[in-house]
């Protein structure tokens, strides 16, 4: 069973690297914001090497509020919304002055991730537009999200992308049944890393997959925590 | 400080809604100006998306996409201007085709450019295409004051 240490160290160090990639496309990059993507860097380096890891959280979260304030918001909305919510929740754990707040600041972290699954499910499955797998076939006909121009040409199979739709939404509605048991949890999490992995090959959504596998250790121990190993 | 709590509260109670329906998706399109007073003609999209990726690059991508991040926040940019325009988005979109127009090195007789907001959604079963927003002429040597 992963205890709360583990899982917040393991939560440190993917979260510092997904940073550290997010940091080095826009030093390297698109050039945006440079002066404060070194300084992350520069955090996150420390974070990496478990130096002050409380101080280093904190100065990363007022950091944040920099870039926040310069993008007017999350430079790539739903992604950079999740990495800076590992960020602010992992932080609150390593500096609550008990176990239980620690715990509670961690445990709603991996609330969210599966709210972050049921609730996507949730509003896609009452719209008759996703139900009939017109929504998906809107995505690759018209949206901004396609990488390529080829790809819009699965817009024109209807029958495979209502299956997607359907795989999709229900995965995303039972996601939550997996927290029942370990080796279901470990399941569900590789077949979502897998569903970011593809959004991330056919949409170019590639910090979704850094931030969401941030946030698996923080669900991984609450299902030990509550389930007792289950 | 409001500005820093609606900044922040978005993080901490995400709402988790992705695309829960498929609204309207910005193009955007710029065009050459041969002084203040002309009219736009030729539109270009901005960084078209090319016509195919191989396997291997989607792949690469996981781990190196910056243009495309990049892409992205400017649809974002184009997203609010189309809710409400500000000076912040309408320079974040004028300071990048700027910098690509410098890079490419076209038509150096150009002065200025115009962009354009070209949302586009399904009207029954065709395409349509509103053009919600065009800017003022951006003096190209002038950095990215609109």
């Amino acid at each position: 069973m992963l205890t709360l240490d583990a899982a917040l160290r393991a939560t440190e160090i993917i979260l510092a690297l997904a940073f550290l990639q997010q940091s080095a496309e826009h030093v390297l990059g698109s050039h945006t914001a440079r002066i404060l993507f070194v300084g992350r860097a520069a955090l996150c380096i420390l974070l990496l090497w478990g130096f002050l890891s409380a101080w280093v959280l904190l100065a990363l979260c007022v950091h944040s509020i920099l870039v926040l304030h310069r993008f007017q918001g999350p430079y790539n909305g739903g992604s950079d919304r999740m990495g800076l919510l590992v960020l602010y929740c992992l932080c609150a754990a390593r500096w609550m002055p008990n176990a239980m707040l620690q715990e509670a600041a961690f445990g709603y972290l991996a609330v969210q991730v599966i709210l972050s699954y049921f609730i996507s499910g949730q509003v896609k499955i009452v719209n008759p537009e996703w139900r009939s797998g017109r929504a998906l076939r809107d995505v690759f006909s018209f949206s901004a999200y396609p990488v390529a121009e080829s790809l819009r040409a699965l817009a024109q199979r209807p029958r495979l992308l209502w299956a997607a739709s359907w795989s999709v939404m229900l995965f995303e509605l039972l996601f939550p049944l997996s927290f029942l048991n370990a080796s279901l949890l470990v399941l569900a999490l590789i077949l979502a890393a897998g569903f970011h992995i593809a959004n991330a090959c056919l949409f170019g959504l590639n910090r979704f997959v850094w931030f969401w596998v941030a946030a698996y250790p923080s669900i991984l121990w609450l299902q030990g925590r509550v389930m007792g190993g289950v | 400080m409001w500005k820093t709590l609606s900044l922040i509260l978005p993080v901490l109670i995400p709402s988790w809604r992705f695309f829960k329906a498929i609204e309207p998706s910005p193009r955007v399109q710029w065009s050459f100006l041969s002084d203040v007073d002309s009219h736009a003609r030729d539109w270009q999209d901005f960084r078209p998306r090319p016509l195919a990726v191989t396997p291997l690059q989607m792949l690469g991508r996981l781990f190196w996409n910056p243009a495309w991040n990049d892409t992205l926040f400017v649809v974002s940019c184009a997203e609010r201007i189309e809710q409400q325009p500000t000076d912040h988005s309408i320079t974040e979109i004028a300071r990048r085709i700027q910098a690509d127009i410098e890079q490419s090195q076209v038509d150096a007789s150009a002065q200025f450019f115009r962009f354009r907001l070209v949302f586009v959604h399904r009207d029954g079963t065709g395409l349509v295409e509103d053009i919600v927003f065009l800017s003022d002429p951006v003096a190209i040597s002038a950095g990215a004051a609109c």
